[in-house]
């Protein structure tokens, strides 16, 4: 089984330091202003890693890093 | 020309017409062309029928009214939400109509208020809440007294809920519902970053109802003339009459109408004083979609007609470039203006509606080459789905029609030069809250 993993961010946090695009090049993208684009889709397990990096580091809090796991969570 | 409940049941027959206030024939706005009074309310509508809380629910559901502040979510659906979720429950009705030129929840409110006040209880039932919130725009909104008024009325009505009056801020985003949720929770009037529905949680944490003024009449109505007969006053494919505010070049800017049965967007405009196909209709509110005057003249004005032309009833505002108007810098003066309602909680929103707005006044001024379209539309898409709120979607879903629909006046702008159009024929800057 594979997990789902989804990261949103809180634009409304977000004031664009681009720590989580250092911490996680595969993972957050940075737009034309600075502000954090999350790689959309499913991801391998290595960019879950940098993934919980990035929201971890993000002074503002602004990344959320949600699993799905279709075993114990029926959507 | 008045209209008691009598008439109304005797026109279930669909009739296809517009009608003004007044009319005969109209479900929310027939009778008198002043505002009724409790008693007079009562002598014109008759007394409500009281059943069950679960039978009125199935009503509304079998009425398949869809809330007409915007979204046209299905009543039914989201007081089932509430309900599946525990409680306490808060229910909020929306009078805030933020939405600049939008005037049919004022006029709803000014002329019939205990319609409003009888279908908000009838809601209140339903969900088991005592007390039901009003949030109005700001202490200066049309509409305010009115209600006020009707509350005094109604002081002793012993089914009534507790009502409270919240005043919101003046400014486009507070009307969007999470922003109503939020300031009769004591927050700031501005939407909430969350994904979860009010409706199973509110920022109080309560499952929370947000349902606009128009809606709640309507339930009143259903209650009245049940679901069949409530229905059959919309086209087939639709539910129910519905109001519209015209604005732009028709004959009265800002009149409010009921639609009733199946007309077309052409058919509704003639009767208001255009005579010729248009240039460019605005359909939906400022964040709603431009189609050019052609296409939106055939469309049936119903969920399904605007639908198959790419377009929603959203705060029932219907805009009216004429032919001779310029199109490109109507959009530009739309953008501008959701650019500067931005709350300016989302950087995306914040600085990307400016530059597009930017983008958009160079090419309505004839300063603006392909690569200008080209550009505001690459940002548009970097902004897109990024807002907390619907609002830089909106904005730019409405700039995306907007230069769709203006055609060969876009390319009269981008070759160096303006069309000599007409402006203004919005009447943007004399909304009374800017």
């Amino acid at each position: 089984m594979t997990e789902m993993v989804r990261v949103t961010i809180d634009l409304t946090r977000c004031e664009g330091h681009g720590i989580c695009a250092l911490v996680a090049p595969g993972v957050m993208d940075l737009d034309r202003y600075g502000y954090a684009v999350p790689f959309e889709g499913a991801l391998r397990r290595v960019d879950r890693v940098q993934a919980t990096r990035a929201a971890a580091a993000c002074p503002r809090g602004a990344i959320d890093v949600t699993v799905d796991d279709p075993i114990t969570s029926r959507a | 020309m008045s209209i008691s409940l009598a008439d109304v049941n005797a026109s279930m027959v669909p009739s296809t017409s517009v009608v003004s206030v007044g009319m005969p024939g109209a479900v929310l706005l027939g009778g008198p062309r002043h505002r009724l009074d409790l008693s007079e309310h009562h002598r014109q509508r008759g007394d409500e029928r009281f059943i069950e809380p679960q039978e009125l629910l199935e009503e509304i559901r079998a009425s398949g009214l869809l809330g007409r502040g915007g979204g046209a979510f299905p009543l039914a659906t989201k007081i089932d939400t509430a309900l599946e979720c525990a409680g306490p429950r808060v229910l909020i009705i929306n009078l805030a109509e933020s939405e600049p030129l939008s005037a049919k929840d004022a006029t709803l409110v000014s002329l019939r208020p205990h319609l409003v006040l009888d279908g908000a209880r009838a809601i209140a039932s339903i969900l088991g809440v005592p007390r039901v919130s009003f949030l109005v725009h700001g202490g200066s909104a049309p509409g305010l007294r009115s209600l006020e008024l009707a509350l005094d009325e109604r002081r002793g009505e012993d089914k009534d809920p507790e009502w409270k009056v919240v005043l919101g801020d003046p400014r486009y985003v507070a009307g969007e519902s999470s922003a109503v949720a939020s300031k009769v929770a004591g927050g700031p009037s501005l939407p909430l970053a969350t994904r979860v529905p009010l409706a199973v949680r509110g920022p109080s944490g309560s499952p929370t109802v947000v349902t606009n003024a128009e809606t709640a009449a309507h339930v009143a109505m259903i209650l009245r003339l049940g679901s069949s007969a409530w229905r059959a006053h919309g086209p087939s494919s639709d539910a129910g009459s519905r109001l519209l505010t015209l604005v732009g070049s028709v004959r009265r800017s800002g009149e409010v109408v009921e639609l009733l049965g199946a007309v077309t967007i052409g058919e509704l405009l003639k009767a208001h004083g255009v005579s010729e196909i248009p240039a460019a209709v605005l359909i939906g509110g400022f964040g709603g979609r431009w189609i050019d005057g052609e296409t939106a003249w055939n469309a049936e004005a119903s969920v399904a007609g605007l639908g198959e032309i790419g377009a929603t009833f959203g705060c029932g505002l219907v805009g009216v470039i004429p032919r001779g108007g310029c199109v490109v810098g109507e959009v530009a003066r739309l953008a501008r203006y959701l650019a500067d309602e931005s709350a300016g909680q989302c950087g995306p929103c914040a600085l990307g509606l400016p530059a597009i707005a930017d983008d958009l006044e160079r090419v309505a001024s004839g300063r603006g080459r392909p690569r200008h379209v080209r550009r505001l539309l690459d940002l548009a898409g970097e902004i897109e789905g990024r807002g907390a709120c619907g609002h830089p979607d909106a904005a730019i879903a409405m700039v995306r029609s907007g230069l769709r629909a203006a055609g060969d006046d876009l390319g009269v702008h981008l070759a160096g030069t303006t069309c000599g159009g007409m402006l203004g024929a919005l009447h943007i800057d004399e909304d009374p809250n800017r």
